[in-house]
């Protein structure tokens, strides 16, 4: 933990008029401190304050931590708090202690903003809906592309002949064909050119609750882009930072920094190839227990997971079949690996049986010959629509059809479920058994880098041997490995230690990590971490290790998500994908509004920024914004957001979900918050 | 139309006179449809071909219809087509039945005892990895001759440091995408340092250095377009080609004579067929992974211009390692960093921390930015990993003396090495990546086996065939030199491959990879305990 900095410049600097005391110094700030803690001692009445009546001074609990360092940055950045985003709006009372910063993660105690992320047993699992927007919206999206493609055409045509300067790069010369062919950049150059101030945003610091933006400008047309060195704060609903574990300050980075003294910051190496450190098996272990496999392995980027294991698990005269919209990572590895490859309609089961009835009756293409194995391929959550896999129904599927099941839980592993271990634990699933392998990344949830693969032993050590990763890929850094696990252990809680600890590390060789541990060491799942399982020099503080802090998380995202999604809906935008899921995309349609809608949600009072996809990582209408919610929002933030969609989807006739007269003002969603989120779609 | 309408007045006339305004209307409407249709442009020709094909008989109207639904239904069939000629019919119940007899393979094989005994032998470091680390196994420290460690920036403090506050300043994970909010600053800077100290335009950062170079070749060989590759490249190149679906022709490892065969054949080709200008890649190692080997740069660059190729320099394990200032090939050879189009590297193996460039121009590195799968679609790398490359950077600029050391190293390394008469060591008398082959003992397969060019399972069989070790042999008694060092306090390495999956299999060898982290004195101690080992192993099996 840093050292408490006692500067009072900034504290609640728009608060100050309602607090008596006024903040001139460090030493009056300390006094106005042990006043408030007398105060809060001599009263013992926990519920002498109410939220709003408390005066802001007295944030401070006796406790704890620095309480002044949670709301203040780092000196260099003096900043007013003009846009809302420093300091909570609802000022904490005494016993409410904070030890995260308000702008990485947002203060919040109103015990009711906590949802479980369950499925209730019973309820069908909804498939990809496609809500259609009215005629005239389609109609104008067509026509803007027509326009676009048009007049995009007739200007590379005479451009090319009379302003060949600008068309340097795309004609060949001096026997170089062109690096770029016009027709391949089409769209670059005359759709993602135009919008390119929602795209490569350069930002510093932590990507948070909020992010702070290295502004930029663009003298000529989006071909360069200049920063011009001033920043700006703004609400952070992009990041993938779904509970909130991107943090400079906290239990987790205090590990990390411990892990860097200890280990430095590479391994030096493939993990085949003297690149393999104690703190690899200590983490493969602890993956293996969290999502409840009995072994897994680590590698060192989460494209990578996907693109280089794949490979090992399917060839020649195997089948994948795929989900239509399945990460770019996987069709990567699909096509490395030489399997052959087949589509099925997102999300669509009856589409998925239909397809397996069809390919184990005709067999491989041409000879007909039984297929040596099928492997299904399909996420957890999809990263464009937010529809979440009807996993139950897989399930089902693979009893009958013996596919093998491979679910990319990419955006799905800590964000479902109500211990946060997945698509399985959402719907009360035991993987084992039920699914042969897990793979996600440590990017989304866990404020990391890289992915997992986990399965049964014999599969994962084949993997260990046979995926690409393992003799020639650069293996995960100690830091990032020590984020991952101090995350993860604070997501799982770790088991009371026993009467006396284990004196033995755990046991260390590269494949050694579960088979025989699981049952030694006590786990089951989805349980604790024994203690055992994490490195032995690793002390996290009490509200880590209790697990109770990893739970507030999970129970604050789980509310975020659904009040948002549900909360856009009730404000009339069509919105996709499973109420519970953290990514819930705004349909815009028209590609002209994508900027319109970035740049109005970022010249706000309280800047805000988006994510806008279209075609081609979208179908070609339906483009989109994407929010990403995370754990570390706080109910007023996502009532920021949707004051803020309410104004601009106003501006831009975005509103074509539900009928007027079914709709909510925005007061009655916010003052209803919790009505709101545990609606059915 | 108004025959039918007095027709219908006459007989209901109370219903007609009720349906009286829509009659009007409808009249009305197809007068103004007709008048709207004759306004079209075009819309006379249409009346005319409807008219001359009618000529007063129904019939032949019909005929057009049946001609136009059946255009219709075979445009619709034809997607179905494709797979339809193969395409048995099955009754549900028939479907069934073949269902249950499917029985699939396992997902994954267990491994066979040897390589379950190899991955158990697998050298753990507990706590930091640097030239002397402590192994689990062993409990002991060793010297280090296996981790990629060359200028000994692994376990620096200044570095640790910076990645502490970095770490305090920026949390650890980037939390996107580069293109969504994953742009950090450091990252920026990085791309900078990299560009600038290699003498480039630009470049851009990976996550990951494997991913990078398989990334970057489908960013722009596409479908049509002409790799020319060494055959001895690295596996993250193979895939990349792979990927990229281009037209390969491969010339023999680090032969530039055969590189210029095989240029004047594209280009023959080429003439012969008439084919449009498309791109052209020559793609290469700057030192091999594979066997040590060093490409001859000018050369290449000499070639590349002649036949006006773009070249991919694959500089993961030269950058950081060979140059005065670890520049790499280009500082080796005194070649401007400019005259290779893609210099691609590693901040792993180089800067002892993680991620992978490619260093170009602008317009390389913009194009990559959109195009290259593995950038746009993974998350950044995290801050903490990009400053301490950046650090480990100025630490090349500031402190030159680390390759000497190193230098001095592989040379007291070789000078011992190449002494041993049992082994073969093919890697450049510079590479700080040591291979070591253990040497035939005469031309026992090629007699033996004459039709092994016929049986060779590669398509590319012309390394294979000409296979005069039998490679799971060599790995035995390889790995027991390994294990027999690791015994002597040594930590050396197999190089690890995947079988049967590289384009054609590298010798079995040993990898040694020196460091400028351990003193000539303590290298010396090293490499004789691996040429003790060595003379020991083969000895014992003579």
């Amino acid at each position: 933990m840093a050292v408490p900095k006692p500067q009072s410049s900034s504290m609640f600097g728009k608060k100050r008029s309602t607090t008596s005391v006024a903040m001139a110094s460090a030493a009056s700030y300390l006094s106005a401190l042990s006043q408030a803690d007398a105060r809060a001692r001599g009263s013992n009445n926990p519920t002498s304050g109410s939220p709003t009546s408390t005066p802001a001074l007295s944030i401070s609990s006796s406790i704890t931590s620095s309480s002044e360092d949670t709301v203040l940055r780092e000196e260099d950045e003096e900043e007013d708090n003009s846009h809302g985003l420093s300091l909570p709006t609802r000022p904490p009372t005494s016993e409410q202690v904070f030890n995260t910063v308000h702008t990485e993660f947002g203060h919040c105690a109103q015990e009711a903003y906590r949802m479980t992320s369950q499925h209730t047993p019973g309820e069908e699992v909804p498939g990809h809906v496609e809500q259609d927007p009215p005629y005239y919206i389609l109609l104008s999206t067509y026509v803007s592309y027509l326009i676009l493609i048009v007049l995009g055409h007739i200007r590379d045509f005479v451009g090319k002949r009379f302003n060949a300067k600008a068309y340097y790069h795309l004609i060949p010369r001096h026997g170089y064909a062109p690096l770029n062919s016009d027709f391949d950049s089409f769209y670059t150059r005359r759709l993602k050119t135009r919008m390119d101030e929602c795209f490569n945003q350069p930002v510093t610091g932590v990507a948070g609750r909020t992010i702070m933006l290295l502004d930029r400008m663009s003298p000529d047309y989006n071909h360069s882009q200049i920063l011009t060195g001033t920043r700006t704060r703004a609400l952070n609903i992009s990041s993938y930072n779904y509970l909130g574990f991107a943090q400079a300050r906290g239990g987790c980075a205090d590990a990390v920094e411990e892990s860097i003294k200890r280990y430095g910051v590479s391994t030096c190496g493939p993990r085949l190839e003297g690149g393999s450190s104690d703190l690899h098996t200590i983490g493969e272990g602890l993956v293996a227990k969290f999502v409840g496999m009995e072994d897994a392995l680590i590698s060192s980027m989460g494209f990578a997971t996907n693109s280089t294991y794949l490979p090992a698990l399917v060839s020649k005269g195997c089948l994948v079949i795929s989900d239509e919209l399945n990460h770019a990572s996987i069709r990567f590895g699909v096509r490395l690996s030489g399997a052959h490859v087949r589509l099925f309609e997102h999300n669509n089961m009856n589409a998925l049986e239909t397809l397996l009835r069809e390919v184990i009756s005709q067999g491989q293409p041409k000879t007909h010959r039984p297929w040596k194995k099928i492997l299904v391929v399909v996420e957890g959550l999809y990263s464009m629509e937010g529809t979440l896999v009807n996993l139950p129904r897989i399930i089902e599927l693979k009893k009958r059809y013996k596919f093998y099941l491979y679910v990319d839980e990419a955006h799905s592993i800590g964000a479902m479920g109500p211990r946060g271990r997945g698509v399985a634990d959402y719907f009360g699933i035991d993987p084992r058994g039920n699914i042969d392998v897990l793979m996600g990344t440590f990017t989304k949830s866990f404020g990391a880098a890289g992915g997992y693969i986990a399965g049964n032993k014999v599969l994962i050590d084949r993997l260990r041997v046979y995926g690409h990763s393992g003799p020639y890929a650069e293996a995960m850094t100690p830091p990032v490995l020590m984020q991952v696990i101090a995350s993860m252990a604070s997501i799982m809680g770790v088991a009371n230690p026993v009467a006396q600890q284990p004196q033995n590390a755990p046991l260390l060789s590269l494949t050694s990590s579960s088979a025989t541990s699981v049952s030694s060491d006590g786990y089951v799942h989805p349980g604790p971490a024994p203690l055992s399982s994490l490195p032995n020099w690793l002390i996290l503080p009490e509200e880590l290790s209790s697990g109770q802090q990893g739970n507030e998380r999970l129970r604050r995202l789980a509310f975020n998500s659904r009040y948002l999604h549900n909360g856009l809906i009730k404000l009339g935008f069509i919105t996709y994908g499973h109420p519970a899921s953290p990514i819930v995309p705004l349909l815009l349609f028209n590609p002209g509004k994508m900027n319109m809608f970035h740049r109005l949600m970022k010249d706000r009072q309280t800047p805000i920024v988006t994510v806008v996809v279209a075609y081609p990582a979208t179908p070609l209408v339906t483009s989109r914004v994407r929010f990403c919610v995370s754990a570390a929002h706080t109910k007023e933030d996502i009532d920021t957001i949707l004051r803020a969609c309410d104004e601009v989807g106003d501006v831009l006739d975005l509103k074509h979900g539900i009928p007027k007269r079914e709709r909510w003002s925005l007061e009655e969603i916010s003052d209803r918050a919790v009505e709101v989120a545990a609606l059915l779609k | 139309m108004s025959g039918a309408h007095e027709a219908v007045r006459g007989i209901t006339p109370t219903v007609a006179s009720a349906l009286e305004p829509l009659f009007t209307f409808l009249a009305s409407a197809l007068t103004i449809l007709e008048t709207v249709f004759n306004k079209l442009p075009g819309s006379a020709v249409i009346q005319r071909y409807v008219k001359s094909s009618h000529q007063n008989d129904p019939g032949r109207t019909i005929l057009e219809l049946i001609l136009v639904v059946f255009a219709i239904r075979t445009l619709l069939q034809s997607r179905t087509r494709a797979n339809g000629k193969n395409f048995i019919k099955f009754t549900d119940k028939e479907v069934d039945e073949l269902v249950d007899e499917w029985v699939p393979e396992p997902l994954g094989q267990p491994l066979a005892p040897n390589e379950q005994a190899d991955l158990a032998a697998v050298p753990i470091v507990a706590g930091p990895n640097g030239p002397r680390p402590k192994l689990t196994a062993t409990g002991k420290t060793a010297l280090n001759l296996s981790s990629l460690n060359f200028t000994g920036l692994a376990g620096n403090e200044y570095i640790k440091q910076r990645a502490v506050e970095t770490l305090r300043k920026y949390g650890l994970g980037s939390c996107g995408p580069p293109g969504f909010y994953g742009t950090l600053d450091v990252h920026i800077d990085l791309e900078k340092d990299i560009a600038d100290f290699l003498g480039a335009e630009a470049s851009i950062l990976y996550s990951q250095a494997f991913s990078c170079v398989s990334s970057v070749i489908p960013a722009f060989c596409k479908r049509g377009d002409v790799i020319v590759a060494d055959r001895g490249v690295n596996f993250a190149i193979q895939k990349g080609i792979q990927i990229s679906r281009s037209t390969v022709r491969w010339y023999d490892h680090n032969d530039l004579k055969s590189l210029e065969e095989v240029l004047n054949q594209v280009e023959k080709d080429r003439k012969k067929r008439r084919g449009p200008v498309t791109r052209r890649f020559i793609i290469t190692e700057g030192i091999f992974e594979r066997d040590g080997a060093m490409v001859d740069l000018p050369k290449l660059i000499e070639l590349k211009y002649k036949y006006k190729y773009r070249l991919m320099l694959d500089e993961s394990y030269s950058f950081g390692s060979v140059g005065r200032t670890g520049r790499g090939l280009t500082e080796v050879y005194n070649v401007p960093a400019t005259k290779v189009d893609m210099i691609l590297g590693s901040c792993a193996v180089g800067l002892a921390s993680a991620g992978g460039f490619c260093a170009g121009s602008q317009v390389v590195v913009d194009h990559q930015r959109i195009n290259g799968p593995s950038f746009v679609f993974s998350a950044a790398m995290p801050a903490l990993l990009a400053v301490s490359a950046s650090e480990g950077i100025n630490i090349f600029r500031s402190t030159p003396s680390i390759f000497e050391t190193l230098q001095e190293n592989v040379r007291a390394a070789r000078a011992i090495l190449d002494k041993v008469d049992c082994v073969n060591v093919p890697s450049h008398p510079a590479s700080p990546i040591i291979h070591i082959n253990l040497k035939s003992q005469g031309p026992v397969s090629a007699s033996l086996h004459p039709s092994s060019a016929v049986l060779s399972p590669s398509k590319h069989g012309k390394d294979n065939s000409k296979k005069e070790w039998d490679a799971d042999a060599e790995e035995r008694i390889l790995q027991e030199v390994v294990d027999e060092c690791l015994a002597q306090g040594v930590m050396v390495t197999r190089a690890k491959r995947l079988k049967n999956m590289e384009l054609n299999e590298p010798r079995p060898s040993i990898k040694l990879a020196l460091t400028a982290a351990l003193t000539r004195k303590e290298t010396e101690k090293a490499v004789t305990v691996v040429k003790a080992a060595l003379l020991k192993v083969l000895g014992k099996r003579r």
